[in-house]
């Protein structure tokens, strides 16, 4: 169970204050499929960083009581100048896991080949997608946090992640943010709406949806 | 027990990322090829060979009975770690920022991972010049090797210290950045590195003494030189001037990091 109380975040642009979430709530409970919906700007990608304790909400708590991945996005949680397997061996250490292991994982899961060998800032999106996730699959959490990333892929990639993350880890929870309705209509068994900084949940994919289109 | 079983474990995930860190920063740095790492001891010891014969040439082999190669790189090899931390440290969040997206990597532990990798180049860069000098008879063998580690210790405290105040305000002001090359260059002279306390005038000796850096530094070369100096220390003065700093350090860390904005 992942918990998020009255959190507010405020960012500071100039000498204003921007507030981007004004008071959310949210529970992610083991098996939960979210999509988090809004418009751009919305605060999704701030929602999602919240919950992955990349950045600090200015009041309110995030209680995480299963583990949760870091934020899946273009960039962030890998560094551009090393190559995928640096970055790999780096994500093995700070997870003490096993780098012969992992490697086996995300040459089988990116099917990268020598690319692999080279920065990852010399990657395409639809290369760093395949890279973040396999990273993060390697590991083993209970939540996944998706920031938009799964939509870049092509289509065998997308099968892949189908395939891990609804297949064989479908005991685990998701949050995805999204505009592609198609996608979380497809993955997800509940939705969520940022709007004016607030956050409304519905326990159903297409009520989340309807009031999508409305905004 | 719960406690103290989750302290423990709360160590041994810092120990993982500060060692998985060390690594990137290094492979990062120096790159695989060619003598990878060792680069970072060849700078300090380019500076404080080349200076010191600029130096003995300048002044002359000995001055107040120490050799002046061996005065030069005693002072200068302390003095390029701090430097080097200093320009380091310099918006270190900002730099580490996709880092920060593992929760278990704090800031903490990129201000102590770049601190540490100076401060370990800077001891190979002094081992290796120093035995090469004793070869050639210009480096005095240490005195008391002890006192000379004390000094080291005491002096890389309060660099360290000092990183964890400027790595936070970094972030806070840009104005720091641009000052903090002029600032480093102006702290020479309350450093030590050029002169011993008991060359100067009994005024100006109390003046320097609250220099954290000259106590650090007379303790290094008394161990160094032995007898052949007078030093005047006194090690509450590094160590209660860590303590201060390294409490507003830790605060502004803490405030800091609540306001990150990571890309």
């Amino acid at each position: 169970m992942i918990s998020c109380i009255n959190l507010k975040k405020n960012y500071r642009v100039g000498h204003t204050e921007k507030r981007v979430l004004k008071g959310v709530n949210l529970s992610i409970a083991p098996g939960d499929r979210i999509g988090l919906l809004g418009r751009n700007g919305a605060g999704k990608s701030t929602m999602i960083k919240l919950i992955g304790g990349v950045e600090m909400p200015t009041s309110g708590k995030v209680h995480r009581e299963m583990t949760c991945s870091w934020p899946l996005g273009f960039n962030g949680g890998f560094q551009g100048s090393l190559t995928g397997y640096d970055n790999a061996r780096f994500i093995a250490r700070i997870y003490g896991k096993d780098y012969s292991e992992m490697r086996q994982f995300v040459e089988d899961f990116t099917e990268l080949g020598r690319q692999l060998r080279m920065p990852v800032k010399t990657y395409s999106s639809g290369m760093r997608a395949r890279l973040a996730f396999a990273l993060s699959l390697a590991i083993e959490f209970d939540c996944y946090l998706i920031d938009e990333v799964i939509l870049v892929g092509d289509k065998n990639f997308q099968e892949k992640c189908h395939y891990e993350l609804f297949e064989r880890r479908k005991d685990r929870a998701i949050l995805l943010a999204s505009h592609s309705m198609d996608s979380i209509k497809e993955f997800c068994n509940k939705s969520a709406v940022l709007q004016d900084g607030l956050l409304t949940e519905y326990d159903n994919v297409d009520e989340g949806l309807a009031i999508y289109q409305t905004l | 027990m719960q406690p103290v079983k989750k302290a423990l474990q709360a160590w041994r995930i810092q120990q993982r990322v500060i060692v998985a860190l060390m690594i990137r920063e290094l492979t990062t740095r120096f790159g695989r090829e060619n003598i990878g790492f060792l680069w970072i001891m060849a700078e300090p010891m380019l500076f404080a060979v080349l200076v010191g014969t600029m130096y003995s040439i300048m002044i002359g082999e000995q001055e107040h009975g120490v050799g002046v190669i061996a005065f030069v790189a005693s002072g200068y090899i302390p003095l390029t770690v701090m430097r080097n931390s200093f320009g380091r440290i310099v918006s270190i969040f900002l730099v580490n920022g996709a880092l920060l997206y593992h929760r278990q990597v704090r800031v903490l532990d990129f201000i102590l991972v770049r601190f540490l990798i100076e401060m370990v180049g800077g001891m190979m860069a002094y081992l290796f010049v120093g035995t090469l000098l004793i070869a050639f008879d210009l480096f005095p063998v240490p005195a008391h090797i002890g006192f000379f580690l004390a000094g080291w210790s005491l002096y890389m405290l309060f660099v360290f210290s000092l990183c964890l105040v400027i790595a936070p305000l970094s972030e806070m002001s840009e104005v720091l950045e641009k000052l903090m090359p002029v600032t480093v260059y102006i702290a020479i002279p309350l450093s030590g590195t050029f002169n011993m306390v008991s060359w100067l005038a009994p005024a100006a000796r109390d003046v320097v003494l609250w220099s954290p850096f000259v106590n650090g530094m007379e303790m290094m070369r008394y161990g160094l030189f032995g007898d052949a100096v007078r030093p005047y220390y006194n090690i509450w003065v590094p160590l209660g001037a860590s303590a201060v700093l390294a409490v507003i350090g830790l605060a502004l860390c803490r405030r800091v990091r609540r306001t990150l904005v990571v890309e």
